[in-house]
């Protein structure tokens, strides 16, 4: 049976979870997976505790449900055998771990990044994200609440991806843009970029969390503030103070959120699962979103980054995703679009662009289509219509777009590179530019940290053999110091210094936010 | 759980987009945890503030760093 879309849970801790009312999550699976079929696309549940499920597909059962290598060989195992163009794991972190990544920006406070990339891509378990630079899957994740025992959560949000319907792309072209006043030149960029314009962008402060109804009624939401992990609010800044007023908050979500909203947040922790016992019985953000209505959010798991001008990192991925989805891709596409446009910026990812590539992940039905592509002339036509019989996509131009997306995912598997941390210290012509730097821009130093810059072997053939040599011994150094803005508040500034072969070839200074 | 140590300021979460000033409660066994209150607001809490330079007892959890206190008294 040729599978399109495979549905991944761990059947045995859902029953531990929510006993004999388990059936009423098999209903409403059941009903996803009819609407599924009437839609054309073929679904397949798969429990990756079940000996017969995974000995169908060559693979080990899971025994242990924490045990992420072996979750993680489970799943390797199940897109081998049924090659789904949509992988949708159903539960969330307590149901089906995410893999625990190295921080490649240790030093921030998170002492691990946990993360869906590794579900992404076809390489093999491994805690060094830089193993994951080439995702070729598209992987959604439908979460319930962490320690909940309710079915009804789960059962919402799988009648909502049961019931979803694709809408015109101009119901998604008004949006509810939200910034910390701080960022408003960053996010205005963002949503000019996305949208083609900023003038409907809302800061906190002045503004929040007290949003209108109409405000939130917008299907496209695009928010850039601080967030805490476990906290079920987003906060504003004003420029230059050490203020963190209320921006956002789940409990003000409810009822407010039309039905198909798609959401990029670029907070910290703006994504993160967590158990609504920790923060007094209040679900995050995310999951009171999902739960009202929308059909997919697009965030992080952890401490996020951005430029202090401009955009870049956490900006930049989710500009990607809500691009893809305005443009008509499904929201797994979409997620795996963001990711892949995302590296294929760089000849290399730095620790922080490898952070945000494994953080920043998709909860929702990866297979939804929320907005309506633009179909091409042909499409209407009768012999068009006679020969697919749909006037719309089909499965097989499905699987260019997911060979193309193999591909593209397959070729930065094997072309990037990626900085890990060294031991070693910078050369002391190096560190003579750092300190001068960090003198002129009156920086106080905190701490020097150092990397090494390592290619794949594949990276350097064919048209690449003549960057091979550029490319050994290209290390980074960066600086990380302290200034005293001149409203008085202190300000991180890391000072970089890109090297090849003993030469500064690159030098860059960014500020906190 | 139950903790005991010195309430210091620094800054945290550095280079990041939410570095922040902050109370961080380190621990007589040397462990540091961002200071939080049960329902305050993570990134600045008025109500925190006093603890600064104090030692401190406290009961709460961790999560992800962040000591999330249910109770704290200042010890002598």
């Amino acid at each position: 049976m040729a599978v399109d879309k495979v549905i991944v849970t761990n059947r045995s801790v859902l029953q531990r979870k929510y006993s004999t009312s388990l059936q009423r999550i098999d209903d409403a699976v059941r009903n996803l997976i009819a609407a599924d079929k009437k839609r054309g696309v073929t679904t397949l549940l798969v429990a990756i505790d079940s000996a017969s499920d995974m000995r169908a597909v060559k693979g080990a059962p899971v025994t242990k449900p924490k045990d992420e290598r072996k979750v993680k060989a489970a799943i390797d195992a199940l897109c081998a055998a049924y090659t789904p163009d949509y992988l949708m794991i159903l539960g969330a972190t307590d149901v089906v771990p995410m893999q625990t990544l190295r921080n490649p920006a240790g030093g921030d406070g998170d002492k691990n990044v946990p993360s869906d990339l590794p579900y992404a891509c076809a390489a093999p378990y491994s805690n060094r994200p830089s193993a994951f630079l080439g995702p070729t899957r598209v992987v959604g994740r439908l979460p319930d609440l962490v320690g909940g025992d309710n079915p009804a959560y789960l059962v919402g949000l799988l009648g909502t991806a049961a019931r979803y319907r694709t809408r015109p792309s101009d119901e998604y072209q008004h949006y509810f843009g939200l910034s910390a006043q701080v960022w408003q030149a960053s996010t205005a960029l963002s949503l000019s970029n996305v949208f083609g314009d900023s003038s409907a962008m809302h800061t906190t402060p002045p503004g929040g969390p007290k949003w209108s109804d109409a405000q939130l009624a917008f299907r496209a939401h695009f928010i850039n503030c601080h967030g805490a992990p476990s906290a079920p609010e987003y906060y504003g800044q004003p420029p230059g103070k050490e203020e963190y007023p209320v921006a956002h908050e789940a409990k003000r979500l409810k009822r407010k959120v039309s039905n198909g909203t798609v959401i990029a947040a670029e907070c910290c922790y703006g994504a993160q699962l967590y158990n609504p016992k920790d923060s007094g019985g209040q679900a995050g953000i995310c999951s009171t979103y999902l739960a009202d209505g929308a059909y997919g959010f697009f965030g992080s798991t952890t401490i996020a980054y951005g430029p202090s001008e401009g955009n870049g990192q956490a900006d930049l991925i989710c500009q990607f995703f809500l691009d893809a989805v305005l443009a008509g891709a499904s929201l797994g596409r979409a997620a795996l679009e963001a990711r892949q446009r995302f590296v294929a910026l760089y000849t290399h990812l730095d620790p922080t662009d490898l952070k945000t590539l494994a953080q920043f992940y998709l909860l929702g039905d990866p297979s939804i289509h929320p907005v309506a592509s633009v179909p091409h002339a042909l499409s209407r036509t009768k012999v068009f219509k006679s020969a697919f019989k749909q006037a719309k996509t089909t499965p097989g131009a499905r699987a260019f777009r997911r060979e193309r997306l193999a591909r593209t995912g397959t070729n930065l598997q094997q072309s990037l590179g990626a900085a890990t941390p060294i031991r070693a210290r910078s050369p002391a012509y190096v560190t003579r530019v750092l300190n001068a730097a960090a003198k002129d821009s009156r920086i106080t130093e905190l701490q020097r940290q150092s990397y090494a810059v390592s290619f794949p072997r594949a990276a350097s053939s064919g048209g690449m053999k003549q960057f091979a040599a550029t490319r050994r011994g290209r290390s980074i150094y960066m600086l990380v110091g302290e200034k005293v803005t001149s409203d008085k508040v202190k300000r991180v500034v890391v000072l970089a210094a890109t090297v090849q072969d003993g030469v500064i070839v690159h030098m860059r200074r960014v500020h906190s936010r | 759980m139950s903790f005991r140590g010195h309430v210091v300021r620094r800054r945290v979460s550095v280079g990041s987009k939410s570095e922040h000033e902050a109370l961080v409660l380190v621990t007589d066994g040397g462990d540091e945890y961002k200071l939080r209150r049960e329902g305050g607001n993570p990134f600045r809490d008025p109500e925190l503030d006093v603890l600064e330079g104090e030692r401190i007892e406290c009961e709460g959890i961790v999560r992800d760093g962040q000591l999330i206190m249910s109770r704290w008294s200042v010890l002598d």
